[in-house]
């Protein structure tokens, strides 16, 4: 997808030029002057009353909700094997409260699921018009919100229901209740609902196992830190990283940055393949850090392997490359990637050069300078792909540059690469 | 100033306080607008609607150190009410000229993936602005647009994959 995150560069390097106006704070300043803020507004009355309407509605509801006993009821399509036994098992807390939108949209929190990696919220979104519409959420706490990280849900036939199972950050021990707000937010509607929920600590289940790994895998550029373990009843999470904040300063002043794409790992559990189910990245002020999600750990746990299967990240290079234009298949390497400049043509005002390299070695940024002028890449054709007997896939392309003259040099700003470790380790399961 | 302190300090109404907190992140506050609305006078009006807003509800901001976040949700709802009330779109091309040079082919790129782009559903194009014009991390898109995390990854890999298949070119997976 570089070509088209490249040409997003060229139109994000337009908003960079633009210059903040001068009369910025002027305006600002103005805007504010006449204004007096707001005090707070105890209503003292609408809280008794709401207290009253919320004791009624719970006092009349109650019969019901006992009714439907200890399981979480409806999601048999949407749970995974793990989920499933767990609300079978009676883990999951039942919560059965809704709020509807003025436009006739409702949304059903049927239930929670809480363990020490996350808490699972159920709920469904009834929309009778079956226009698709999905709210945003949040949890709030007593002063912490917690954000969606992900979820995943099935909408029925006609599309007017979804029921969904959304992951939250597991709430802090010291949360009582939890307040689930809903936005609903589109040109006709913009309204937010609350429901509020008691947390039944006895449901939540803690974790089967957390441990500090402090591994590392040296790669060739960096290293690979793998920093612990939890796995609870609902999933297990590794956490690592690749740079603190430190090692990345120091590579962005040197212009020198690394930005991975891609850490392929397989979780073993007693000797057998967990099943992936999702992971993520992240750069901030911790440096790069990354963590994968697999199902729940089997229960007579023996043994528990890691593998590094394949590292592949975008480097700064910063390289230039004097080619020749005569030489055909010239070979230049680069940290270790070898790239084959199998061609050089010219034709009407144009520069063809075939370069073939491993499946997954991309030049993200390129440019060629044709007697001292740097020139960008136009475009990439003549795409080939070719399997070699040690499972190796070559690819073959072109790259089209605007121009001709007669020294050539190749300018490698960026290059993403993907190189293959297969390195295990072993994660302490005591 | 500390931000905490500064924040703190607007919450007890110091109007100095408020400005100076924008003003410390000014770029990002108005390439954020400018994003959306693509003009200078709107820009400058929607943080003007922002202040207000600010000024009026930073009482409930109960967490200090999300005030960033915070606010540029609220810069985002008043550029998009601004988008409502004037019915207007800019195309991106009014930004000023570039000083470097540029060939013919790269500048049609540009405004071939500008029309791409606009044909894509509102909610897609707004992330993947968000993302590769701003460089924002999606994390802080999702806390802006208060959208899960995942939504905004899947927004944006279902964008790119859409611009892709319409432009085509060397793909990276």
């Amino acid at each position: 997808m570089n070509n088209i995150e490249d040409m997003f560069k060229d139109i994000k390097k337009d908003l960079d030029d633009i210059d903040v106006p001068n009369n910025l704070e002027n305006r600002l300043n103005k805007a504010l002057e006449d204004k007096v803020m707001k005090k707070k507004r105890k209503n003292r009355l609408g809280k008794i009353v709401a207290v009253f309407l919320v004791f009624l509605l719970i006092g009349f509801n109650f019969d019901a909700l006992a009714f439907y006993g200890k399981k979480i009821l409806g999601y048999d399509n949407v749970m995974n094997g793990a989920l499933k036994e767990l609300n079978d098992a009676g883990k999951g807390q039942i919560i059965n409260k809704s709020y509807t939108f003025k436009n006739g949209v409702s949304v059903i929190l049927d239930g929670i699921m809480i363990d020490e990696t996350q808490l699972l919220a159920f709920y469904t979104i009834e929309d009778p018009s079956g226009k698709d519409m999905i709210p945003r959420f949040e949890l709030k706490g007593l002063v912490k919100e917690y954000f969606p990280e992900g979820g995943y849900g099935k909408y029925n036939d006609e599309r007017t229901i979804i029921k969904y199972i959304q992951s939250f950050d597991p709430p802090h021990f010291y949360e009582r209740s939890l307040k689930f707000n809903i936005h609903l937010y589109n040109e006709d509607i913009n309204e937010t609902g609350e429901i509020k929920f008691k947390i039944d600590r006895d449901k939540a289940m803690g974790h089967t196992l957390k441990n500090s790994i402090n591994k590392t895998i040296e790669m060739e550029r960096e290293n690979i830190h793998f920093d612990s373990i939890l796995a609870s009843p609902t999933r297990t999470v590794i956490k690592g990283s690749i740079q603190n904040i430190f090692e990345l300063a120091k590579d962005v002043i040197n212009n020198d940055r690394l930005r991975p794409n891609n850490i392929e790992t397989k979780l073993y559990a007693n000797g057998k393949e967990m099943k992936y189910q999702g992971g993520g990245m992240s750069t901030d002020h911790k440096g790069i850090t990354f963590h994968k999600e697999y199902d729940p750990l089997p229960e007579n746990l023996k043994s528990l392997k890691l593998e590094l299967v394949s590292f592949s990240g975008d480097h700064d290079i910063n390289k230039v490359i004097d080619v020749d234009i005569n030489e055909k298949e010239q070979k230049i390497d680069i940290i270790g990637q070898g790239i084959v400049i199998n061609e050089i043509d010219k034709r009407n005002e144009e520069t063809l050069i075939t370069i073939t390299t491993e499946e997954n070695t991309i030049l993200t940024k390129v440019y060629l300078i044709i007697d001292g002028e740097t020139v960008e890449l136009e475009e990439t054709f003549n795409n080939n792909y070719k399997k070699l007997k040690n499972g190796e896939v070559l690819h073959t392309r072109t790259l089209k540059f605007h121009g001709v003259g007669e020294k050539y040099k190749l300018e490698i700003k960026r290059m993403t690469y993907s190189k293959e470790y297969n390195k295990t380790i072993d994660i302490p399961i005591e | 100033m500390e931000t905490k302190i500064l924040v703190k300090k607007a919450k007890t109404g110091d109007k100095d306080a408020l400005v100076e907190l924008i003003m410390k992140e000014k770029s990002n506050y108005y390439k954020l607008a400018f994003l959306y609305l693509k003009n200078k006078e709107d820009s400058l009006d929607a943080m003007e609607d922002m202040i207000v807003i600010l000024y009026e509800n930073i009482y409930k901001l109960k967490k200090n150190d999300s005030f960033y976040s915070w606010s540029k949700t609220i810069l985002v709802n008043c550029c998009k009410k601004i988008i409502k009330q004037r019915k207007k779109t800019v195309s991106i091309d009014s930004i000023k000229e570039q000083s470097y040079k540029e060939n013919y082919e790269q500048r049609e790129n540009k405004i071939l993936l500008e029309k791409y782009l606009s044909q894509l559903g509102e909610k897609y194009q707004e992330v993947i602005k968000l993302r590769y014009f701003l460089d924002l991390e999606y994390k802080v898109i999702a806390e802006i647009l208060k959208i899960p995390l995942g939504t905004v990854k899947s927004r944006i890999s279902y964008g790119l994959n859409k611009l892709q298949a319409k432009i085509g070119g060397e793909n990276i997976e």
